[in-house]
């Protein structure tokens, strides 16, 4: 085990953080949504998981099961950080009530299909009238307007539907998930995180709050680099590349003797000259043969075929240290048992193990990006349901044990 | 699909005033100021002299020389030319960090401490100054000066050991720049967080933003089910199954594909409802999904069976007919030609000044409802603005930009 013991990752628990006094109330669930309150969470933000009474967010029985019946390790690690209060908002008493938290929020970050919180008497227009400065992030796999904006959207269908999939695997062959991680909601996440962080800046300068709006699908698209441009102007349609890349050669995934992968990217002709001389066949690197990017495309096969033999005839290691002496730039193509062994996911406190109730230790990646002043840090991990309903509806909203116990009566926290 | 530029949302940028200055190159730091310039914030681009940012040569060229690549990914950006390794050019540099509040980079780790640029002595020229600081493997720690690409990023942070047939040849997950993208919007996250930290308490800092990481990051549980269990997730191919079942890619009768992904029971009795098979959704079939797990292999054929007795767009309607979970997987010619995208205007065509090319490229992400980003022009050319820039933000005279010419500075 590699993991760092403690509870703050990088930093004293007193230090501040750049969204302390930023509160965040989170009725989305699973991912898509919630994960820009997560990280949002990390660096400081109060962010206040809103949950059905009855067994709350379905990511809590989504992933790999633990002792805990209402934490799968996904909940665990992805709601670091938060506090849990149940309120039902399909009752007019849990709207009431989530309407008083809006007044006491800067941020409400909801992932319902479009319409659905009008349905319940919570749409923007009667949000903005108990809060004109709330910034309220909706992330939907289509986004709140168009024709599809009502279809259900998971991850897995926006990101094929955003172009991602298609592009995952070997030419003419099956695609492939890019990778069986929900990428599409973590990177309409980010795209919440920062849309948020930018509307709260217009906020807290004008007074005046308003709705970041994220598709998953479109999120994905965005970072799709040139392939819109190449089709809008020479109808070029991207395909599957497999291993490889249709810019740069060599550039892949290559099998090593004793059966592990190594990653190479030979980016432009320097790197590939490195690569020549740490393959000891310098001349690779010439003018008349493959020195040049241009000639190692129309080459191809020609070119992996010569990379490929020489990884395959050495161990992963022996092939590493030959690349990185020559400053190639490559790497182990890192299973999660790789991950846990490296120093370097080490040295950088990568891997968090904090105490989960019930559980013992559980490890979690650690806090990304890493800011030198305000650094953020995991106090703790996924809360059990309901947690702070009572701190927060005594705290935050002034309720007495009276009104608490006919909410509970009434089955509406 | 619009026509031009939008200019007429300039008022309403929510970043007006910010100052940017982007020495870096390709797209992971660089997306950050790009995300930055959309919401408004000028952007400087400080470029080599010889040739400029390697982006401009990344990817299909316009008939001007410079990328599609670059000519989308270096909107709203001005470009000045500035040799770092000159004395002058230098000096020009720590001149215009005075008057700037953030700074993107990507050097290799101690590049600019090396020419006397790092943090301690920006800092002292800038003590507002937010600095995002964008390698491979981090500023820290035994891999920091290690060669860093999105490639081998993606294989250090665990995301291509996972893309791929089972035992197969791991593959790309989609695109050999997705974690320079991820680093963009972790890298634009904190600068968002460190700029707040600066106007409350004047004090500014940099971020140290790794490729690997911002992959890692996004590995959901691998890691948890790895020290708990000593799970070790493996490529799964076209279907994710370890949770779900149906949960992946299936081929169609016309030899396109769909993507179809019930998460749960209720959603694969949505299923079984469009392929008018209600029975399989039973309890005593497979209307449970510890059912479906134990019996993968027969329920993924009988998903798979039908989808292949139907075109895409059938099996399509049938399934958004009962609100089933699943969509097509779309290559580029599909999006350009679908509703949605058109709707929600993903896509804009602009006039490539100089060539008489329309580029058409991605419209801003996220959608503000109140201060919308916007795109004001296309990536410019190497060093279009170093003389605007220099009168604006130094006040330097003709005779001395000319000087600085002489010397190569510049």
């Amino acid at each position: 085990m590699s993991a760092t013991k403690t509870d703050s990752g990088t930093t004293a628990p007193g230090a501040s953080r750049p969204l302390d006094g930023v509160r965040v109330i989170d009725v989305g669930n699973f991912l898509a949504g919630p994960y820009a309150g997560t990280i949002m969470a990390e660096f400081g933000a109060e962010v206040i998981k809103i949950e059905h009474p009855q067994g709350g967010d379905p990511m809590r029985r989504y992933g790999t099961t633990t002792a805990r019946a209402d934490a799968t390790l996904k909940w665990l690690s992805e709601s670091r950080n938060k506090k849990s209060v149940t309120c039902d908002l399909r009752q007019p008493e849990g709207v009431a009530l989530l309407l008083k938290l809006v007044t006491k929020a800067d941020v409400l970050i909801e992932n319902f299909r479009p319409e659905a919180m009008e349905s319940w008497g919570l749409g923007w227009e009667v949000l903005r009238a108990a809060n004109p400065r709330l910034v309220m992030l909706r992330v939907t796999g289509y986004g709140q307007t168009g024709p599809y904006r009502r279809r259900a959207g998971f991850a897995h269908i926006a990101q094929a539907f955003g172009g991602l999939n298609y592009l995952a695997g070997f030419p003419g062959e099956t695609p492939v998930l890019p990778g069986t991680v929900p990428l599409g909601d973590y990177v309409a996440s980010l795209f919440g995180a920062i849309g948020t962080l930018i509307a709260l800046r217009h906020a807290e300068q004008t007074g005046r709050g308003q709705i970041v709006d994220v598709g998953i699908y479109e999120a994905i698209f965005r970072i799709l680099e040139e392939i819109a441009a190449a089709y809008g102007l020479h109808g070029v349609v991207r395909e599957r590349e497999g291993s490889g890349s249709f810019v740069a050669c060599p550039h892949g995934h290559f099998r090593t003797r004793d059966d592990r992968w190594i990653a190479i990217a030979c980016t432009t002709d320097k790197m590939f000259e490195r690569l020549a001389a740490a393959m000891g066949r310098p001349e690779l690197a010439s003018a008349e043969l493959y020195g040049d990017q241009r000639k190692r495309l129309a080459a191809r096969e020609t070119v992996d075929a010569i990379v490929t033999d020489w990884v395959a005839s050495l161990e992963r290691q022996t092939i590493l240290d030959r690349c990185l002496e020559m400053e190639v730039p490559a790497g182990k193509v890192n299973s999660i048992a790789d991950i846990f062994e490296d120093e370097h996911f080490r040295a950088r406190d990568n891997l968090l193990s904090l105490a989960a109730e019930g559980l013992g230790e559980v490890v979690v990646p650690g806090v990304v990006p890493r800011l030198s002043k305000t650094p953020g840090r995991v106090t703790h991990l996924g809360p059990t349901l309901g947690d702070a309903t009572l701190a927060v509806l005594t705290g935050l909203l002034q309720l007495n044990a009276a009104d608490i116990a006919a909410l509970r009566g009434k089955k509406i926290i | 699909m619009t026509a031009s530029a939008n200019n007429t949302q300039d008022e309403r940028l929510p970043l007006k005033g910010i100052r940017v200055i982007d020495i870096a190159t390709v797209i992971a730091a660089p997306y950050c100021a790009t995300l930055l310039g959309e919401f408004g914030a000028d952007v400087l681009k400080l470029e080599h002299p010889e040739g400029g940012d390697a982006l401009r040569r990344f990817g299909t060229p316009s008939k001007r020389g410079d990328t599609l690549t670059w000519l989308s990914e270096s909107r709203n950006k001005r470009s000045m030319t500035i040799d770092l390794r000159t004395a002058e050019g230098a000096e020009v540099f720590k001149s215009m960090i005075a008057k700037v509040d953030v700074l993107c980079e990507n050097f290799r780790t101690g590049t600019l401490e090396r020419w006397n640029l790092g943090w301690d002595v920006l800092r002292e020229i800038n003590p507002r100054l937010v600095m995002l600081r964008v390698t491979g493997f981090g500023q820290t720690g035994p891999y920091k000066d290690r060669p860093g690409f999105a490639r081998v990023a993606h294989a250090m942070g665990g995301i291509a050991y996972l893309a791929g047939m089972p035992k197969g040849t791991p593959v790309t997950p989609g695109s050999t720049t997705l974690g320079d993208y991820m680093t963009g919007l972790y890298g634009c996250f904190g600068v968002l967080m460190a700029l707040r930290h600066r106007d409350l308490t004047g004090e500014g800092q940099f971020i140290d933003a790794a490729l690997y990481e911002s992959i890692f990051r996004c590995t959901e549980e691998l890691a948890p089910a790895y020290g708990m269990f000593g799970t070790v997730r493996e490529r799964q191919g076209s279907s994710h199954n370890d949770f779900a079942v149906p949960h992946g890619h299936f081929s169609t009768r016309d030899g396109k594909w769909v993507a179809i992904s019930c998460a749960t029971d209720m959603l694969f009795a949505r299923l079984a409802q469009a392929m008018g098979r209600p029975d399989l959704a039973a309890p005593h079939t497979y209307g449970e999904q510890e059912q479906r797990l134990a019996h993968r292999h027969d329920v993924n054929e009988i998903v798979r069976d039908w989808c292949g007795s139907l075109t895409r767009e059938e099996v399509l309607q049938r399934c958004y007919a009962t609100d089933t979970p699943a969509g097509p997987l779309n290559n580029i010619a599909d999006i350009f030609g679908d509703r949605q995208f058109h709707a929600r205007r993903n896509m804009v065509a602009i006039d490539a000044p100089d060539t008489g090319e329309q580029i058409i490229v991605p419209t801003p992400v996220p959608r503000l409802s109140e201060t919308p980003g916007s795109i004001r022009s296309l990536g410019p050319r190497l060093g279009e603005h170093t003389e605007e820039i220099l009168r604006e933000l130094l006040g330097m005279s003709d005779v001395e930009i000319a000087e600085l010419r002489a010397r190569k500075a510049i």
